[in-house]
């Protein structure tokens, strides 16, 4: 009967007239002063478009990923934008897997309503083909770990990861102009969203009759008597203010709260963007060339490069890959045609090398124009290998091994039209851990 | 070593008898031929003897329900207090503080507490008024109820004056004069787990003047 709460955080009543009494004294139980924000930490994944937020004890994840869809109706021009929210049950013991409660579609609500209603990210230009294509922006948020606060950390988790967010580049092409061409990462470099400003929410926790917190902790928040969330930029314009029940405030009480956080808010957005600029460089510092050993023979030049545009492909074009599924059909005759001239280039071991560099962009250039279509069906045979319904999969892909799941595809098996070798043999199982630790960097 | 989870007496082996370690942790020996292995944990798992801090949770005719953080709630016989009768019962609300100790725990019952020690007497159990309590984990409760007094509440106790309850279910209960006072032993003790002595000493003499 009782054993099943046996997990649960329970309040005794010398918390809750501590907290009180403490406030009182304008002191709070982790030493902080009432409108004094945690330390606020904010790291990235490999990938574009991850984040991981950490305020104080609150731990939020955030992705982004992207897809090509059709417009809505009455919006032909502009992309959209969704929030999934994932209360873990790992995060609080009262969380169930499952149905989303009412707090975790609460604050879903918030930070959609802040992204969308303040038009934070350009939905017109997510627009490919009008009436027809647009970009599709889908932001995951995960809650790791309740310490209170989730809407702040979670809508500071979610900024990052659009701000970092990457999505492929795309063209009209084809025959008529219609076909929309999704180009690798590899090919072109990916784009980044159009974010006009950072909307950023800041909680206050009202506690007795007077009292007021900002950022309330796990305890706080289960002494308060009422919540207020409100969203502004660093330019002080209002986007939103939630405020759900609980005890109610005065209009004075209300403008206070705004004047102290359009204070915080100016704090936050420059951490956001100090972190996110130093995020762009070291991304950029990992694209640079970085020279080659000279005598690492020329014989094997090629297969440096192939190498490097399976390594590279593998770490970006995961998220590109399940974005593409769906455009597929739109680019099977180009991959038909192309692999077909593929089969006649061979000889080309595609082991492993746990010594190869990273991506070379301009040696990657010059070989593609050497090379000219045959390094890029390379690319789009193993994003061919992402298809989904396999059904429309022509008979050069056939010979690909066939795909168990979504999941364990992208980079899988190059060897379409290469003779077996042991290398080969011993290849799969490198190429999966090797995803696999990728996989876990990134997540 | 023995599935007991704190404490077992080994004594010599036996032939073909071996010891097997089955949980991580600290090997500790006292003379002349007890050991055992001593670990941290968030969970509880109770034992006669130990004294815990448990939060009513509801009450019924016979005894309160009070959650000392195991597997089950345990119960609190309403007599079980020094001259208690039926006419005397306590009145604790859903959500008190209460110091009592564990006469009774086998696996799969709830168990059972007291807030007497064994003869009788009231030696301090029973109902903890105002002040905080904060949960940590049962390594740092050992630690706080070693003797010689750990370098934390020994440092903390020269410069402020504050009393603490420590429940071997990894509960600690603070009181003092000042809510800064409080604040200020919590968050030192909660930051002192995982230090050495020396670095406990240094910690708390750092947060201490700071604050003065």
């Amino acid at each position: 009967m009782e054993q099943r709460l046996g997990n649960t955080w329970r309040m005794t009543v010398n918390e809750k007239k501590f907290i009180e009494s403490a406030l009182e004294s304008e002191l709070r139980v982790d030493g902080r002063r009432p409108f004094d924000y945690r330390t606020l930490t904010i790291k990235f994944a490999r990938e574009d478009g991850s984040s991981e937020v950490q305020l104080g004890q609150t731990h939020v994840m955030s992705f982004v990923t992207s897809q090509l869809v059709q417009p809505y109706r009455d919006r032909p021009n502009e992309g959209t934008l969704s929030v999934f929210t994932e209360f873990s049950p790992m995060a609080d013991p009262s969380f169930e897997a499952g149905r989303p409660s009412e707090s975790a579609v609460e604050l879903g609500r918030i930070i959609d309503r802040g992204l969308r209603e303040s038009r934070a990210v350009d939905t017109e230009s997510l627009c490919v083909v009008s009436g027809k294509w647009v970009w599709s922006i889908r932001l995951d948020l995960h809650i790791l770990d309740n310490g209170g606060n989730l809407v702040d950390a979670a809508n500071i988790a979610a900024l990052a990861a659009l701000l970092t967010f990457r999505r492929p580049e795309c063209t009209l092409g084809g025959d008529d102009g219609q076909e929309v061409i999704l180009h690798p990462p590899e090919v072109r470099e990916p784009l980044p969203l159009i974010i006009h400003h950072l909307p950023i929410a800041v909680t206050f926790a009202f506690i007795g009759e007077e009292l007021m917190v900002i950022d309330p902790t796990h305890h706080e928040e289960a002494v308060m008597g009422g919540r207020m969330s409100v969203t502004l930029n660093a330019n002080g314009d209002v986007y939103a203010i939630q405020k759900a029940g609980g005890h109610g405030v005065m209009q004075g009480v209300v403008m206070q709260c705004l004047r102290i956080a359009s204070v915080k808010t100016g704090d936050i957005t420059s951490k956001i963007k100090t972190v996110v600029e130093s995020y762009k460089t070291e991304r950029a510092l990992r694209m640079v060339k970085r020279h080659a050993p000279s005598n690492a023979a020329d014989v094997n030049e090629p297969d440096q490069k192939a190498k490097q545009i399976l390594e590279g492909q593998k770490l970006k074009s995961e998220e590109c890959s399940v974005s593409q599924s769906d455009d597929m059909d739109v680019e099977q005759d180009r991959i038909n045609k192309r692999s077909k001239k593929n089969r006649s280039f061979t000889g080309r071991p595609s082991s492993w090398d746990p010594y190869s560099e990273g991506v070379n962009t301009d040696e990657l250039e010059a070989t593609l124009a050497s090379r000219g279509s045959v390094a890029v069906p390379m690319n789009l045979d193993n994003l061919g290998d992402n298809i989904r319904d396999e059904t429309k999969s022509d008979e050069p892909l056939s010979d690909v091994n066939p795909v168990s799941s979504s999941t364990d595809t992208a980079g899988k098996e190059m060897s379409i039209s290469r003779e077996k070798t042991l290398q080969d043999a011993v290849k799969p199982k490198n190429k999966r851990e090797k995803k696999k630790s990728s996989k876990i960097a990134a997540v | 070593m023995d599935p007991k989870p704190s404490m077992t007496f080994i004594d010599k082996p036996v032939d073909h008898d071996t010891i097997t370690v089955i949980k991580a942790g600290i090997l500790r020996f006292s003379e002349p031929n007890k050991y055992w292995i001593e670990s941290s944990h968030k969970r509880f798992i109770p034992t006669v003897g130990d004294t815990v801090l448990g939060i009513v949770v509801d009450k019924r005719a016979d005894s309160f329900f009070v959650d000392i953080k195991g597997p089950m709630v345990a119960f609190l016989p309403v007599l079980a207090f020094e001259g208690g009768t039926r006419r005397n019962i306590p009145k604790y609300e859903v959500g008190a503080l209460i110091y009592a100790r564990i006469v009774n725990a086998n696996t799969g019952m709830n168990p059972e507490l007291s807030c007497m020690d064994a003869s009788g007497k009231a030696a301090e159990f029973g109902l903890l008024k105002d002040g905080y309590m904060f949960e940590s984990s049962t390594g740092l409760s050992r630690m706080l109820l070693s003797s010689p007094t750990c370098p934390v509440l020994e440092g903390l106790g020269k410069k402020l004056a504050f009393e603490i309850a420590v429940g071997l279910n990894g509960r600690v209960w603070v009181n003092a004069e000042h809510p800064s006072s409080i604040i200020l032993v919590a968050n030192a003790i909660m930051n002192s787990e995982s230090l050495t002595p020396v670095q406990q000493k240094i910690m708390v003499e750092r947060l201490l003047d700071r604050v003065n």
